[in-house]
């Protein structure tokens, strides 16, 4: 079926497309140079016509997440789906897949409707450290992540504590430091020709990363806990590091009544859900974002129990109003503000890019045709029109039309991907440890999930 | 032809396990290994207290005419079904403990659709569990972790060798962990119960209390560890000493807690966890029996935002309610993947039949539901005749794939159906 958007003031950062009148040709949900016959057109004159959005880390489907339910702190997946579809999203990112709790994650995302999804393949450093200490293991190591990362139906590989620490003295030995983690890591990541995510901390800034470009510094916000450790993210991002900036809203004041809502993993941690950031963090992270908006630096919330979804609009107009940070925090922050260029940047293109996704994020041919369509009546007063998407096309399939969902059961698929990796004797161990045997522990055999290959 | 499938999952109890090694001959299972008798009474359909006997079949729908059974195709049985929901102003989905996760999503579809009551088999014991954690906080932490650091365990109303006869030896007692490879040796364990159960014979603490006496042991072990001054309760200094000595510990509560005070006494062990936290870690985990209860609560809490009852003829929203369901008001029952008439006393059974309430039960094998029901829709196992989802103790969902074939339904089939006929 062709397709044709007509007319349409056409933003896309990556193909410079700085609202370029346009027709926009769509054909087999993907976006195609031209059609000579069409068999709809949709009339998009005088609106604002963008590549959908994509959510870099939506913690809604970690193990435990659910519980947050029992306090109000994170809706049903219906709404879910519906709030990021309404704000012209089409795919979000789990940041939090661990092998055991694989298949829970993949369940709770495919229960999300109209949305696409990929986890990210968070490593627990201390199921490999005896084979870290040994250079010589590193590509085994290597490996045995590629596999895992297939094997678990994950997009990304992420650490979320870039050490190997133990409460248990018996084990001290083991410990390896941050300093060597990141060193270890880059050779691995070199092996795999590959990044990952960290999930950042005071800690990990302090200690800054190796140049290789192969790290994304993942929800800076909440790491922002001192001005040291907005120096340091300051310094990264002008080097280049890519990150995304974990904003959140200054913590309530019944914050202190939250009753603690611990998760162990099995990390060195335990995993806070309700999480304690430092009360300044919130506007170090804001100002932190509008400082580097030319840099490599991604939209993301911290979490979707202080940010849900619906409170977007605001984060969004923090970054691009002045008018708005001065009503809310009581003064500019910073002197600029982010362009429409600068947010579709950072909520299209460079979430994009993070995943690994070279169809999305964009609308050259050959991208698939996910399309948000916003009202634009002058461009100075944008940030409030795209607050709400007029028209979600995903896929060429409309899923938004006139601000409301029309369409509930829109195809969606849980992007993963492929390696071609083989177990091997670190697996086996790996498997060992777990009350699971290996066959059981797989998530592709699921009829509710349908799996696409990330391209 | 015979077939050899190894790792097959469990759907005896909550702990799936996953070790499960499955002769298969001419379509139908003849050997089983690693199996307990829970596992048993699946696989092999024998009887959990008597393994010798077998558990009997459902094979036909069957609907009551006057007082005779007869025997009808599936469709007229959901039709018969159908018509008693219609007719029905409070009816009442009871069970889904021991249904697979879709078959659970289709009851719930189900309960929306004829404004039902959807009522968890062991509400009594989940309810108290979850309104203590709204209060106290949640600490959690999956059964591989359990078993990996926790060197204090404490049993409280709860006898895992009845409940989840291989919870013991995989998770909780003698299994060796990353950090506790010498399995029991590494553990300190304790019990608390209102009878002498077969924990006693190997745990180092078993604390024998009379029935109503469990809160205020609770709340002497608070007073015990802010030092405070405890009642005088047999046992109670030596508990409070073994869970402040803990550099990890878990508690397991079993369905024995519902049975007193279950909210006050939840209330104080959910206290209890969190002070203790204050120290080194603990967990406090229900130790569920039904295979897929956790799937359910799971199921309740994610498309509700509660896991209690929803009760769609309160309102469309489906508002949770944590009292159990007072029977003298529902007017038709619809049971899938429990025994409600195993629950019931005799006094509660005796008033639904005075007043005629009809029950509808699905289930693979003849129970005292089936026995009194007017509907009775036999469905295939899940997760051996049928591939189901189920959700392990620790909210670990797996894939039960279908190990042998059967002509029956599965439930989450009847129940999709009936809700396309209503």
């Amino acid at each position: 079926m062709g397709l044709v958007i007509q007319g349409g003031i056409v933003f896309d950062p990556s193909s410079n497309w700085d609202g370029e009148v346009r027709d926009l040709f769509i054909a087999h949900g993907r976006v195609v140079d031209h059609l000579t016959e069409v068999d709809e057109a949709i009339d998009a004159r005088g609106l604002a016509v963008t590549p959908a959005a994509l959510e870099l880390r939506s913690p809604v489907a970690g193990y435990g997440q659910n519980f947050l339910r029992l306090w109000g702190g994170l809706p049903s997946p219906r709404e879910l789906g519906e709030s990021y579809a309404l704000l012209g999203y089409t795919h979000i990112h789990e940041p939090d897949l661990t092998l055991p709790t694989a298949n829970y994650v993949h369940r709770e995302l495919a229960a999300i409707p109209l949305m696409d999804t990929s986890a990210s393949l968070t490593l627990n450093l201390r199921d490999f450290d005896i084979f870290l200490k040994n250079k010589e293991n590193l590509s085994e190591v290597a490996a045995a992540w590629a596999y895992l990362l297939e094997h678990c139906g994950g997009l990304t590989l992420r650490v979320a504590e870039p050490f190997v620490r133990y409460r248990q003295e018996f084990y001290q030995h083991r410990t390896i430091s941050l300093e060597a983690v990141l060193d270890i890591l880059d050779n691995i990541l070199h092996i795999l020709d590959s990044k990952i995510s960290l999930e950042a901390t005071p800690e990990l800034l302090t200690a800054g990363l190796p140049s290789s470009g192969r790290f994304h510094l993942a929800c800076l916000g909440p790491a922002l806990v001192n001005p040291e450790a907005l120096e340091k993210a300051h310094r990264l991002l002008a080097a280049g590091v890519s990150a995304d900036m974990g904003l959140l809203p200054p913590a309530p004041r019944s914050q202190g009544s939250l009753v603690p809502l611990t998760i162990d993993q099995d990390r060195f941690a335990p995993c806070d859900l309700h999480g304690s950031p430092d009360p300044e963090a919130p506007r170090r992270a804001l100002e932190l974002a509008l400082h580097c908006r030319q840099a490599n630096l991604a939209f993301s919330a911290a979490d979707l129990r202080q940010t849900p979804v619906s409170s977007f609009p605001q984060l969004f107009s923090w970054l691009c109003d002045h008018h708005s940070r001065r009503r809310f925090w009581g003064e500019d922050l910073a002197p600029c503000s982010y362009s429409l260029h600068d947010w579709l940047r950072s909520t299209r293109s460079l979430p994009a890019q993070h995943l690994g996704l070279p169809d999305r994020g964009h609308l050259r041919p050959g991208a698939r045709a996910d399309v948000s369509i916003y009202d634009l009546p002058t461009l100075s007063w944008w940030p409030q029109s795209f607050n709400r998407c007029r028209m979600l096309l995903k896929a060429g399939e409309r899923v938004v039309d006139n601000y409301e969902i029309v369409n509930h059961t829109v195809s969606k698929a849980t992007f993963y991907r492929r390696t071609g990796a083989l177990p091997n004797h670190i697996i086996d161990g790996l498997y060992a440890k777990s009350s699971f045997r290996p066959g059981n522990l797989r998530v592709h055999p699921n009829p509710e999930i349908h799996w696409q290959k990330a391209p | 032809m015979e077939a050899r499938i190894e790792s097959a999952i469990c759907p005896g109890c909550a702990c799936l396990c996953d070790d499960i090694d499955i002769t298969v001959v001419d379509d139908r299972i003849y050997q089983a290994a690693n199996i307990c008798l829970w596992g048993a009474s699946k696989f092999l359909a024998h009887k959990r207290f008597h393994p010798k006997k077998e558990r009997r079949r459902l094979q036909q729908p069957r609907i009551k005419q006057g007082c005779l059974w007869q025997t009808v195709p599936y469709e007229a049985a959901l039709k018969r079904t159908a018509e008693i929901l219609t007719r029905a102003s409070r009816p009442v989905i009871y069970g889904l403990t021991n249904s697979g996760s879709w078959a659970q999503e289709a009851a719930l579809d189900l309960a929306r659709s004829t404004r039902a009551r959807l009522e968890p088999a062991d509400l009594a014991f989940k309810a108290p569990y979850y309104r203590s954690l709204m209060k106290h906080g949640l600490f959690w932490a999956s059964l591989d972790v359990i078993r990996d650091e926790a060197d204090t365990v404490v049993f409280w109303g709860a006898n895992p060798l009845h409940s989840c006869p291989r919870h013991v030896v995989r998770y909780s007692v003698f299994a060796r962990g990353k950090f506790t490879e010498r399995g029991l040796e590494e553990r300190r364990l304790a019990a608390v119960d209102v009878y002498r159960t077969e924990l006693a014979e190997f745990v180092k603490l078993f604390i024998r209390l009379e029935p109503g006496q469990e809160p205020a042991l609770v709340q002497g072990l608070l007073a015990a560890l802010t030092g405070g001054k405890p009642p005088a309760i047999r046992g109670l200094r030596r508990l409070a000493a073994l869970l402040e000595e803990a550099s990890y510990g878990v508690i397991f509560f079993g369905r024995g807690v519902s049975y007193g005070p279950a909210q006050e006494l939840l209330d104080g062990l959910g206290e209890l966890t969190a002070r203790l936290n204050r120290g080194s870690p603990f967990i406090f985990f229900p130790l569920t029996a039904d295979f897929n209860s956790t799937g359910l609560y799971h199921l309740l809490l994610r498309e509700l935002g509660s896991p209690l009852a929803p009760d769609f003829g309160h309102d469309l929203a489906g508002t949770g309610q944590a009292e159990p369901v007072a029977w003298s008001e529902v007017d038709a029952v619809v049971v899938v993947g429990a025994d409600l008439f195993w629950f019931l006393s005799q006094e509660e059974i005796d008033r639904l039949k005075k007043r005629q309430v009809p029950v509808v039960a699905l289930s693979p094998f003849a129970n005292r539901t089936t026995g009194h029901a007017e509907v009775v829709i036999p469905v295939a196992l899940a997760g051996v005749e049928t591939p189901e989802i189920a959700y392990r103790m620790d909210g670990l969902p797996l894939f039960l794939p279908k190990i042998v074939s059967t002509h029956l339904w599965s439930d989450s089939r009847v129940l999709r159906e009936l809700t396309a006929l209503l």
